[in-house]
């Protein structure tokens, strides 16, 4: 087979695989970084990365938790590099703004809000269950912690929620 | 019925639903059929992750695939090791006389080259690392748990034989803000450290050298491979298995 071959496979592969995840993967990045200027950086430096290392994915199956752990891995690298300050809500960027911009649900702006404010380590479990559809197991493995440490806190980070939206409404 | 084989009571029930409001985990299902009360909880912590998923999709923009790179057009400081199947290292002829012993006054090496300054910092925060971590050079013939090894070298990171050699050291530690595995083998003159680095990228072999020991950063795929040996440590033997040994998941 030539080498034109070869890398049109790949392209085409590739194109596949991001197609079909890539709402996903910025989904996932936004979430994460709580900035949608950033999460298309990450998401950019992710697909960089990814096409450089196509051949480690062996099965298209497996490519949402491959191109999410890369996703991971990016953030982390873009904070390492920048040594950003943790967002306040109360100073935004216009993209953090536009991202928690009011919906015309009232309750829904409001859980947005309470999402963005929840710590990382109970935001990111979250996300990962709730709009990746990722098992305990899938999202322990990815955060490299245990199952139970992902339950205590889901169960946390809903009750959070429940308790920020309970608040507001009674405001 | 809970997955330990107990009744699950109403507090058990609150917490697991909360976790996880599908109902996935076994007994609950039961245990709501029966409890007026938590089926509400239920029904409300349902309604709830319905709002948290809309509030959660939020407006993704249009797909822009940056300039993908023809493969191998960067590849060129990486150093490809010619395949030799992982095998057994022999015992040390050491082992069992000496029971247990830190090697820590040997680490203080240092970076040898002209790489680019991230190679050396690289460099640099490899040997702090290592020497934080004394006490884990130890000689021993005992080697760490299959479990504990297969949480440090989990898929996330990729996957590595265990043939490599004697595994008596396996933790996750940070490096750059990444969690790697840092592994201790029994090599044939000492402990030899191994640091795994999937998110380091280096631009070639980059030496560490010092008065009794001996080291290297080796580029591997998209990441690199620490091993720190003894000075009369065979490394560039130890090198060639370690790297055949290594496969990075991303």
């Amino acid at each position: 087979m030539s080498s034109n071959s070869v890398d049109l496979k790949r392209r085409e592969r590739f194109d596949r695989v991001v197609g079909v995840l890539h709402r996903d993967l910025y989904r996932y990045a936004a979430w994460l970084c709580r900035d949608p200027g950033i999460a298309e950086e990450v998401v950019q430096e992710t697909l960089l990365r990814a096409w450089k290392s196509l051949d480690a994915l062996r099965e298209d199956s497996a490519a949402k938790s491959w191109l999410l752990t890369i996703v991971r891995r990016e953030n982390a690298r873009y904070f390492a590099r920048k040594r950003l300050e943790t967002v306040d809500i109360d100073s935004l960027t216009p993209g953090q703004s536009a991202m928690l911009a009011e919906s015309e649900d009232p309750n829904l702006a409001t859980m947005r809000q309470a999402i963005f404010r929840l710590e990382d380590d109970y935001r990111e479990p979250l996300v990962l269950q709730v709009l990746m559809g990722h098992s305990t197991k899938e999202i322990a493995e990815l955060m490299s912690i245990k199952p139970g440490a992902v339950l205590t806190r889901l169960h946390r980070a809903r009750i959070k929620l429940k308790d920020e939206v309970a608040k507001e409404a009674a405001a | 019925m809970s997955a330990s084989g107990k009744i699950m009571n109403c507090e058990d029930y609150r917490e697991a639903i909360a976790a996880d409001p599908s109902e996935s985990f076994a007994g609950g299902a039961e245990h709501a059929a029966v409890c007026g009360s938590c089926s509400a909880y239920r029904a409300e912590m349902r309604a709830l992750d319905d709002t948290i998923t809309k509030a959660l999709a939020i407006d993704v923009p249009e797909l822009k695939i940056p300039d993908l790179p023809p493969i191998g057009e960067d590849d060129g400081n990486v150093v490809n090791m010619p395949f030799r199947r992982a095998t057994r290292i022999t015992t040390p002829a050491w082992i069992g006389i000496a029971a247990s012993f830190a090697l820590a006054a040997i680490i203080g090496v240092q970076f040898v080259g002209n790489g680019p300054e991230s190679d050396r910092l690289l460099a640099e925060t490899v040997l702090a690392h290592v020497d934080h971590e004394p006490w884990a050079l130890k000689v021993t013939d005992v080697s760490v748990s299959a479990a504990q090894f297969e949480r440090v070298v989990n898929p996330t990171i990729g996957t590595m034989d265990r043939n490599v050699g004697l595994v008596s050291y396996a933790q996750s530690c940070i490096i750059n803000g990444n969690t790697i595995p840092h592994l201790i083998i029994q090599g044939e003159k000492g402990p030899v450290t191994l640091l795994l680095l999937p998110d380091e990228m280096v631009h070639g072999a980059v030496s560490l050298s010092g008065k009794s020991v001996n080291g290297v950063i080796l580029p591997h795929g998209n990441g690199s491979i620490a091993i720190i040996g003894e000075r009369e440590e065979r490394i560039e033997e130890l090198k060639r298995r370690v790297v055949d040994s290594v496969e990075w998941s991303i």
